[in-house]
């Protein structure tokens, strides 16, 4: 799958050069340079040996995900950018969904569940165009990372759970492209992204960031 | 799928055969509101950034500043207002500089990611008592040493920047919190003369006036209360 086709409407590399300022040439090699290396590590579920191993790893690949969404509505409900008009309760609403979801995977990996990574939304989630562009961005990436994976679960619990999830985030994908004045469904068959190429994308982003180094082993000198 | 022998399919008549749902293996909760007790957000500084006294680059500079503390940590601020000028985000920050309490605006692409603290500090010189609170809730007090009259802690506030530990001096205790308050009259001080809330090998002097400004508590206290206080924290300075 090309950035091209899940991309269709432009809204990933539209509130991507908005933030960044990136060309779409550079927006495009963003794409092969590094990655965010947790979802890296996620990303091969094909590998994994036994079917509970396998299971684990897309659960955790889609936690992931859902870190990423509850912490992008999270984020945009604190700041209150959004305080009138259609987009006033979007933050509130999705973000407790994704917030669910996150406790749900969080509750079924147990002590296997990744950590929540560190983000910086770099003022995407401050205004409205911007805010509103990127939702959409993260919601068909979800859509699409979902279906990718849909046929590797092993477990029908977790397929059918996954799938109960998938359905959610198709509908805030077609809610947040009304809002945004796109088709809600574009094409008549959604194509499926694979987990590396959803790293990428993610990657792309670089919403995922390290953690600021806020501790050391260091003799203080302040006034005493 | 065609019903037997062609004909309008009726579901009142579908096959037994096909096997029921599958249950969902995840348990996925009512959607849940977001928590609005007090919080304070910080981001950490990216780069070299001069903060000016509006939203623009046409304002006078206030001060430049640094991406990494004395401490060698990374530097943060803490975020007090948000402004779209000319199509450009600016965030208002209190900043770690004298005179304390000065605020600044600085471009959002000089920040890092966002992150939201709801645990606060409140100082109280008067009684030598500092207050934990969380989610707005009290949850800890302890006694503290503070400034003496020529050297005083000030007052005002303030963010808690850094934790230092693994260091080797028993007058600093076993931690050391870094804030962003700096001393008014120790301003020669190396370092830049900032403020800290650490340890003591003197427990008998708390609670009292006895520092050069530092908020000194108790080593097992001070243990105690490291396990709560988050960085990015208020810290509020009071009589």
């Amino acid at each position: 799958m090309t950035i091209g086709e899940l991309d269709q409407d432009g809204a990933l590399q539209e509130a991507l050069t908005g933030t960044y300022g990136l060309s779409r040439a550079k927006f495009i090699g963003a794409l092969g340079l590094g990655s965010a290396a947790l979802l890296a590590e996620l990303a091969r579920p094909q590998a994994a040996e036994s079917g509970v191993a396998n299971d684990r790893e897309i659960l955790n690949f889609a936690l992931v995900l859902e870190y990423l969404q509850a912490s992008f509505y999270t984020e945009a409900e604190r700041r209150k950018p959004l305080t009138k008009g259609k987009l006033a309760t979007i933050p509130s609403r999705l973000g407790a969904v994704e917030r669910a979801h996150v406790t749900a995977f969080k509750r079924a990996l147990g002590a296997a569940a990744v950590q929540r990574p560190a983000f910086d939304f770099a003022g995407t989630t401050e205004q409205s165009g911007p805010f509103l562009r990127t939702a959409v961005a993260l919601e068909d990436l979800a859509v699409a990372a979902y279906k990718g994976q849909a046929g590797n679960i092993r477990s029908p619990g977790y397929l059918a759970a996954a799938i109960s999830i998938h359905s959610v985030e198709a509908r805030h994908a077609a809610w947040m492209r009304y809002l945004l004045g796109r088709r809600p469904a574009a094409t008549a068959f959604d194509k499926p992204i694979s987990a590396a190429g959803a790293e990428r994308l993610v990657a792309s982003t670089h919403f995922i960031v390290s953690k600021a180094k806020t501790s050391a082993g260091r003799s203080p000198r302040f006034t005493g | 799928m065609t019903p037997r022998g062609g004909g309008t399919w009726r579901f009142d008549e579908a096959p037994a055969g096909l096997p029921p749902p599958a249950v969902s293996k995840l348990h996925i909760p009512r959607p849940v509101a977001l928590d609005r007790a007090d919080g304070t957000t910080w981001a950490p500084l990216r780069r070299r950034v001069v903060a000016r006294v509006a939203p623009s680059v046409h304002t006078r500079a206030l001060v430049v500043v640094e991406p990494r503390t004395p401490e060698g940590t990374t530097n943060l601020a803490v975020i007090t207002g948000v402004r779209v000028t000319a199509g450009r985000l600016w965030v208002r920050l209190l900043l770690p500089t004298l005179p304390n309490g000065t605020q600044g605006w600085v471009r959002r692409s000089a920040l890092g990611g966002y992150t939201v603290v709801n645990t606060r500090l409140v100082v109280n010189l008067r009684r030598f008592r500092a207050t934990l609170f969380r989610a707005g809730r009290p949850i800890m007090r302890v006694p503290v040493g503070v400034g003496t009259p020529s050297s005083p802690t000030p007052r005002g506030t303030f963010y808690i920047r850094d934790k230092l530990t693994r260091y080797a001096s028993p007058f600093y205790g076993p931690v050391a919190f870094g804030t962003s308050a700096r001393s008014e009259a120790l301003t020669d001080w190396p370092a830049g003369g900032f403020i800290g809330i650490h340890g003591t090998d003197r427990p008998a002097l708390i609670p009292g006036r006895i520092s050069h400004g530092c908020i000194r508590i108790r080593n097992g206290d001070l243990l105690r209360l490291s396990r709560l206080l988050r960085i990015g924290s208020l810290v509020i300075v009071r009589d």
